[in-house]
């Protein structure tokens, strides 16, 4: 399939919280409530259309686990956006989003789009963080914030959206270098430069003049 | 329900059964490699092939006859089999020193007990000779890559059987030793080559002008530890390390799973990761052998697809892993043979169903490609035993599934339990999605949602437009209608035309009998006919006015209402419709007028009717000034020139209703006109009355003279009796005769003079025929139209001129020209006709009493020859037509 842009995500957060069952809500639209835990680190993909282009999202799904923990750092490096996912119903996966956040900010390249997400919003009777809480932590730390239900489906397709759209106005704005895939970013084959050999002066300007 | 619902490692089952090979023939333990120093193994092509440090191969066919040949004269120390092609490529040393030597052997080809060798070559990058670490040849047989200690890959392009025509040039330098190496065909062209070191990835693109390298990953593996995963897995480079397995692309890396334990070795057996690891126990299990104790291994093999252990088990230090005959065969240090043998897909599903563990067993069914049959099963199974568990939800998901295969009543009866109303509801929505529906599963659902009371639901069943209909429509619209649902059955029955139903809903249910009339007005002329006939009375009762204008409408100039004033304007009979008019005269008789006035071609019933009615109406009216009104309103209907009432019929009904008026007029029109003697009688009555009857007399001859009915001659002479009778009475009447008269002699006079001019023309004609000669210049038969040849046969009426074949083929008789033979039968035809009719005396006198001039059928006769004393038809030249008479044959020989 060809698609303009391919973006590269990473879902982090606590075991359990529901990461894997977010991805597959996305890529599969279906819920598992029986689901293996991730050992390692899985993807999916899924074609997506933003300002009428085609980009394709490439989502790695890695264990929350902390001893996994080394394994999935490898992870971070060459991601364009981030699901930085706890559970409202777990306040610990809530409290533990700074060493998440650290840790991301440390192995992922600086322009990395984050998205905060409080996951499993359809067991409100069990709510153990306000979704105030959720939005003041975000907020603080310049995430973008939403509460979503892997289950019933609710805001799932805005969360990765939300987050492409971001990545996607950071290209149009310049701020990302698309020609380097460390960023997590890559051009469709049948939109890169026609002339490979030709060199490319300043990166973002001139393909900023290719996208208008 | 979320979180306790992981589970916090693989699964692990034993779906391989553990078999230490025996020999066929002694029943003993397989032990002919007892006291081999094994070098490197593979498998292929129906053996395994096992190197030693001696130099020698020994190849184990598949009833574990063991032949052995020396390959090298010092040692073996790498083998790769081609799977497609029965080639084994080796590599090791004949010499002492560090002088790797390539060898391709072609295992079909025996000679001397021993396998042809096709190529040896040397084995060295560049000029510095240095020992091979790893091998690798692409199933195309035009890549061969041998990696070395010293970090080089060295590539070998051409045909692998050969040395010649091979171009070898190196790929890669790096100054750790080479660990793995593998082919991957990406695409139709692209083909890469991995290079593994412990310390990177490197993936080359070697199809293209140039060498494409990018490094995959920033660590590596040991040897051993690197293999091609199959379809499965997307024929990814799989790499294990001490933390996890990772897989690779040739852009990148792809996802890892974490199993911890250092790797010795890793290979690939039908989607399955076999991973041989040291024990990670500091309790290390050993076997002994023969006083030499040896390190235990784990082989674990992994079911990667469906993430689970499909066997576990430890043996002693695993020297080689190989995949034949359907199975994989360890071998191990004690230089036994292990085979283990995949259990049948049916043993491991009823592994799993003990374990209640069926969404594992789905999975795995799928990657097997089970059959939809078996598939089923686990369906129903898992379904069973979900609803046995109480989780009525996850059960019904899953007979779902079944639709189609399990019987639907074996579900429906578990979800019968009003309890479970919309479990049962779900299942059969699914099953009318899936179109396996029967009339009764339609009722059950639309019962549920009756029940349900669940209103929304049954507007997207029924309601949903442009959506496929998956149900029986009929038993739709039935039970809607039993459940009241009426709005639901009509939009099924409009939807879906069922015209029948849609009316009766709308005229016995919910009584809106406009719409039900709109409706009719929207259906094609045919429907709507038949449906007002069914319900014309009913309606009618209800709301007279909307339908006599239906009616009117149908009558006429019907089309569709929505058609937008396309579509075929047809009309009904209006006589038929009457009889809906029952206790309704005043709309009938709207109705009736309307035909009349805009079809006064109108049959004579239409007209029959309106008049009973008018009289009736007439008899009935009490108040004088509309009586008046109404005695206007039928005597205009009698003396409506285009009123076709029946004449019998009109009198009849004016006598019983005693209508004087209507009485009068009908005699007047039934006999006035009719009897000319009435008019001569009243003529010689007027006549000998005294009295001045001018006006009457002028009357009468006016009638006489329109209708012909007296010649004037006696006219004058009745008159002639009257005394008071004066010239000016006639006067008018005699000049007009005579001028007729008059008018028609010379009228008479000058076709006679045509007559003869005529006469004379055909005479001078015939006589010309006679005496002078007649010259034929045709140059085409008139027949085929080709040029004329002799003999030839010629006419003398236009002149016509054919071939004699020609005429004799064509021609009925051979006096007579064939192509003015039509012409002339119909002349001849007349005449016979006229001879015939002058022997009919009786319609002679028949015509000559009814005609109203009889000397001119006399006249005729006698001019169709009635006197003539001879026969003149047959054979006479002297009837002629424009010179296509008949005429005698000419014959040039």
């Amino acid at each position: 399939m060809s698609y303009a842009y391919l973006f590269k995500y990473i879902i982090i957060g606590d075991t359990g919280v529901g990461k894997s069952c977010l991805l597959l809500q996305f890529t599969d639209k279906r819920f598992q409530p029986v689901h293996d835990l991730t050992i390692g680190v899985e993807f999916g993909a899924r074609m997506i259309t933003i300002d009428g282009k085609q980009i394709k999202l490439q989502i790695w799904d890695t264990a929350g686990q902390e001893s996994f923990r080394s394994i999935t750092r490898s992870y971070y490096r060459g991601a364009a956006g981030a699901l930085l996912v706890y559970d409202i119903t777990r306040r610990d996966t809530f409290n533990h989003l700074t060493t998440w956040l650290e840790d991301a900010r440390q192995h992922s390249n600086s322009n990395m789009v984050i998205m905060l997400i409080g996951n499993k919003s359809d067991l409100e009777a069990r709510r153990d963080v306000k979704k105030e809480e959720g939005e003041a932590f975000a907020r603080e730390h310049g995430l973008i914030f939403m509460e979503t239900s892997a289950k019933t489906a609710a805001n799932v397709e805005e969360a990765f959206i939300n987050t492409a759209k971001e990545i996607y106005q950071k290209i149009q704005d310049g701020v990302f270098d698309i020609n380097n895939e460390a960023n997590g970013i890559k051009i469709g084959p049948q939109h890169s430069p026609s002339n490979p050999s030709m060199p490319s002066s300043g990166g973002g300007g001139s393909q900023g003049g290719g996208c208008c | 329900m979320y979180v306790n619902a992981y589970h916090h490692s693989w699964r692990r089952f034993n779906f391989f059964d553990k078999e230490t090979v025996k020999d066929p023939d002694t029943g003993q333990v397989f032990d002919k490699l007892k006291d081999v120093n094994v070098s490197a193994s593979v498998s292929g092509h129906g053996q395994l092939i096992v190197g030693d440090h001696e130099g020698f191969l020994y190849l184990v066919s598949r009833q574990l006859k063991l032949s052995v040949f020396k390959a090298y004269e010092i040692r073996v120390s790498h083998l790769f089999q081609l799977r497609q092609h029965n080639l084994l490529v080796s590599v090791g040393e004949d010499e002492q020193g560090v002088n790797p030597l390539i060898k391709v052997w072609n295992l079909d080809k025996i000679e001397k007990g021993t396998p042809v060798c096709t190529r040896i070559t040397r084995a060295i990058p560049g000029n510095k000779p240095t020992p091979v670490t790893c091998l690798a040849v692409h199933e195309n047989l035009a890549w061969m890559a041998v990696g070395f200690e010293n970090g080089s890959v060295v590539l070998f392009k051409g045909d692998v059987t050969k040395d010649r025509h091979t171009k070898t040039r190196i790929v890669y330098e790096n100054p750790k030793p080479v660990t793995g190496l593998a082919f991957k065909t990406s695409g139709s062209k692209s083909i890469f080559l991995f290079v593994v070191t412990d310390s990177q990835v490197v993936s080359i693109n070697i199809s293209g002008k140039q060498d494409q390298k990018s490094t995959v990953e920033h660590f590596g593996a040991s040897p051993h530890c690197t293999v091609m995963s199959d379809h499965t897995q997307d024929h990814q480079l799989v790499m294990g390390r001490q933390d996890a397995v990772y897989f690779y692309q040739p852009d990148g890396r792809g996802p890892c799973l974490a199993f911890e334990g250092e790797k010795l070795h890793l290979q690939w057996f039908r989607g399955y990761l076999i991973v041989v690891g040291k024990e990670n126990k500091a309790l290390l299990r050993t076997a002994v052998l023969g006083g030499q104790s040896l390190e235990m291994n784990i082989v674990t093999v992994y079911d990667i697809q469906n993430k689970f252990i499909a066997y576990s088990a430890p043996y002693p230090d695993v020297i080689g892993v190989m995949c034949e005959w359907g199975s994989v065969y360890l071998l191990g240090g004690d230089r036994k043979l292990y085979q283990l043998q995949e259990k049948d897909t049916q043993t491991k599903l009823e592994m799993l169903f003990k374990k209640n563990n069926y969404q594992l067993a789905i999975s795995l069914a799928k990657s097997q490609q089970y059959d939809d049959d078996g598939l089923i099963d686990i369906f129903t199974q898992y379904g069973d035993h979900l609803y046995g568990k109480g989780d009525h939800d996850g059960a019904i998901d899953q007979y779902i599934k079944t639709i189609g295969k399990l019987e639907a009543s074996y579900v429906i009866r578990k979800f019968l339990d009003a309890q479970r109303i919309h479990n049962l509801t779900k299942y059969l929505q699914a099953l009318h999605k899936a179109q396996r529906a029967t009339e009764e599963h339609t009722t059950l659902l639309l019962n549920c949602y009756t029940k349900l009371k669940d209103v929304s639901k049954l507007d997207e069943f029924i309601m949903t437009k442009d959506r496929e209909v998956d149900f029986d429509v009929e038993t739709a619209i039935r039970v809607c209608r039993q459940a009241s649902y009426y709005t639901h059955a009509l939009f099924l029955a409009e939807k879906h035309a069922k015209h029948h139903w849609y009316l009766r809903i709308q005229l016995e249910d919910i009584k809106h009998y406009q719409q039900a009339l709109e409706y009719i007005g929207k259906l094609e002329f045919d429907e709507a006919e038949e449906n007002l006939k069914k319900y014309g009375k009913v309606l009618m009762s209800e709301v007279p006015r909307q339908t006599t204008e239906l009616l009117k409408r149908l009558c006429t100039d019907y089309r569709p209402a929505d058609s937008g004033g396309l579509g075929r304007i047809q009309k009904a009979s209006a006589e038929e419709f009457i009889h809906i008019f029952v206790n309704n005269s005043p709309k009938l008789t709207e109705f009736l007028e309307h035909m009349i006035k805009v079809q006064p071609n109108s049959p004579s019933l239409l007209y029959n009717t309106v008049l009973e009615l008018y009289l009736h109406d007439y008899v009935h009216e009490r108040d004088s000034s509309v009586k008046t009104e109404k005695v206007r309103r039928t005597e205009d209907l009698l003396k409506n020139p285009d009123a076709r009432y029946d004449l019998d019929q009109a009198l009849i009904l004016c006598q019983m209703n005693n209508f004087k008026a209507g009485i009068l007029y009908l005699y007047e029109k039934a006999h006035l006109g009719q009897d000319p003697n009435l008019w001569v009688q009243a003529l010689s009555y007027f006549a000998r009355k005294e009295d001045n009857c001018k006006s009457q007399l002028m009357e009468v001859l006016s009638q006489i003279d329109k209708k012909n009915l007296l010649p004037p001659l006696l006219v004058i002479q009745t008159l002639a009796h009257n005394s008071t009778a004066t010239l000016s009475v006639v006067k008018d009447y005699i000049i007009r005769r005579l001028q007729l008269e008059n008018d028609q002699i010379a009228e008479d006079e000058r076709l006679i003079k045509q007559y003869r001019e005529d006469t004379e023309k055909k005479r001078a004609q015939i006589e010309e025929m006679k005496t002078t000669a007649k010259i034929f210049q045709a140059s085409k038969c008139n027949i085929c139209n080709h040029p004329l040849e002799l003999p030839s046969v010629h006419f003398l009426c236009e002149p016509h001129s054919y071939h004699q074949h020609c005429f004799e083929s064509y021609a009925e008789n051979d006096s007579e020209c064939p192509v003015c033979a039509p012409e002339n039968r119909k002349i001849m035809d007349i005449i016979r006709a006229q001879e015939q009719s002058k022997d009919l005396h009786e319609f002679f006198h028949n015509q000559l009493e009814r005609s109203q001039d009889g000397f001119s059928v006399v006249a005729d006769y006698f001019g169709r020859g009635v006197f003539n004393k001879v026969t003149i038809i047959t054979d006479s030249p002297t009837r002629q037509k424009g010179g296509a008479g008949t005429s005698y044959p000419s014959k040039h020989l």
